[in-house]
């Protein structure tokens, strides 16, 4: 339909909700001063019972486990899905040379970022091991330090260019490495089982407070999530870039 | 309300407002890192480091760099038919 | 002003729909469509804070300082990282409507009239 079709019904059905909107607004409460009693129980509970001092990570992992097996899987459809479109649509007949569109000359890489990205991709790939591990202790967990080991593939692909990258980055270790992440964290949860305990419930030994080791199967699971969100991360960058280069039929 | 958390949720509003502004893509991608920065400030000031640190990752690096690469795709991609 | 997180959630959503419906280009409504999703990350963070509270790590201080909710931190950080593959998939689907029709003109793409 038309676009002012379209605004016109937006509009309409906005004023439709307005007085549902104004009556939520004054009848939510206060903003930071209302009772939270969830999170006072975990805030309370979590380092007596699991040994932990990051309560989103007791949250996540532990007592919410189950979402987060199920977000994890999300990750992994939506990984899939795009691997299968952007794979199945290019084919095996790609170069390595940049396509180029009419008219536009290819920029070289410039000194200055090949020597900043140089420097700083190890130390953010370092940062991402040491977030990635520190789960339980320190701000930090799976998802953020995967987030964080792809940002630091993603600056050795700016300082190196692509021929080095693609074979530093191979993408078969990758998806290896992505549905190991999930299966880690699959396997998580039926290996309580094997024990008579219940699905994900924590049963490897705690640990000491504030110690590396601390926390049981927390630590198995943040693994897998760490190792899905990585692999994932850097799968999808591989992918996209690898549709930025010319088809062999161009190249002759 | 203190001016800080004041300060940087009308920050907030302002940069997404500019994400949506913005029209043409490649200068949205830009705008999209900003507002990724805007919002790990934002998230900081209510107290969640955890949720701060996944959106700098995925705001300012993630996101910009899939979509400049999906319009480089655009650009030199020749249609099927 | 206690309502001001509220009201900054709502312009967020609201004026991310309004870009989705004016939008001449995928690529941009797929911004738009993120600028939509942080506006329930704010909203989900203004609903676990608390004056003069810290943060939910117990790290160097004894537990039971005040603290906020660490419930909602653990949907939102999930949900960003959830959303930037999404994100990617819907970039995917975009390559391909080029592929085949050409153009990512959203006004341009009408369905096939008889």
């Amino acid at each position: 339909m038309k676009r002012d079709a379209r605004l016109a019904l937006a509009a309409a059905a906005a004023l439709a909700l307005l007085p549902g909107i104004v009556l939520v607004i004054a009848h939510l409460p206060d903003f930071g001063r209302h009772p939270l009693p969830y999170g006072e129980a975990i805030n309370g509970a979590a380092t007596r019972e699991r040994h932990v001092t990051n309560m989103v990570t007791a949250v996540n992992f532990d007592y919410r486990g189950l979402d987060t097996l199920g977000e994890e899987f999300m990750l992994l459809g939506a990984v899939t899905g795009t691997l299968v479109l952007l794979r199945g649509r290019r084919g095996e007949n790609v170069s390595d040379a940049p396509a180029e569109a009419e008219g536009r000359p290819i920029p070289p890489r410039s000194d200055a970022v090949a020597l900043a990205c140089r420097f700083f991709a190890p130390v953010l790939l370092l940062f991402g091991i040491y977030v990635v591990l520190h789960a339980q202790l320190t701000p930090g967990g799976g998802f953020q330090g995967g987030a964080i080991i792809g940002s630091g593939a993603l600056l050795l692909y700016l300082g190196e260019g692509y021929r080095i990258w693609r074979r530093l980055v191979r993408s078969h270790l990758f998806d290896a490495v992505e549905a190991t992440g999930a299966l880690i964290f699959a396997l998580a949860g039926w290996a309580p089982m094997i024990f008579g305990a219940k699905f994900l419930e924590n049963i490897l030994p705690l640990g000491k407070t504030g110690a590396l080791i601390s926390g049981g199967l927390i630590l198995v699971t943040n693994a897998g999530v760490a190792l899905a969100v990585a692999g994932g991360f850097v799968l999808l960058m591989v992918e996209f870039l690898e549709e930025t280069r010319t088809t062999k039929e161009d190249e002759r | 309300m203190t001016i800080l958390l004041a300060a940087l949720l009308l920050f907030a509003a302002a940069s997404g407002t500019g994400v949506v502004l913005t029209r043409k893509p490649r200068r949205q991608a830009l705008a999209i890192a900003v507002n990724g920065v805007v919002l790990a400030l934002l998230f900081m000031a209510l107290q969640a480091p955890d949720v701060a640190y996944s959106e700098i990752a995925v705001g300012t690096a993630a996101v910009p760099l899939m979509i400049l690469a999906v319009l480089a795709s655009l650009k030199t991609d020749r249609p099927e038919q | 002003m206690t309502v001001l997180p509220w009201l900054v959630a709502l312009w967020l959503f609201a004026i991310g729909i309004y870009g989705i419906i004016t939008s001449r280009h995928y690529v941009h409504l797929i911004g738009c469509l993120g600028v939509v999703q942080s506006s329930t990350y704010v909203f989900l963070l203004s609903a676990g804070y608390r004056w003069g509270a810290g943060a939910p790590i117990f790290y160097d201080h004894p537990p039971g300082t005040p603290a906020v909710d660490p419930v909602v931190q653990a949907l939102v950080l999930t949900d960003i990282v959830v959303g930037a593959t999404v994100t990617a998939l819907l970039l995917a689907l975009v390559l391909q409507v080029h592929k085949r029709r050409g153009t990512v003109d959203p006004e341009k793409l009408q369905p096939m009239r008889r």
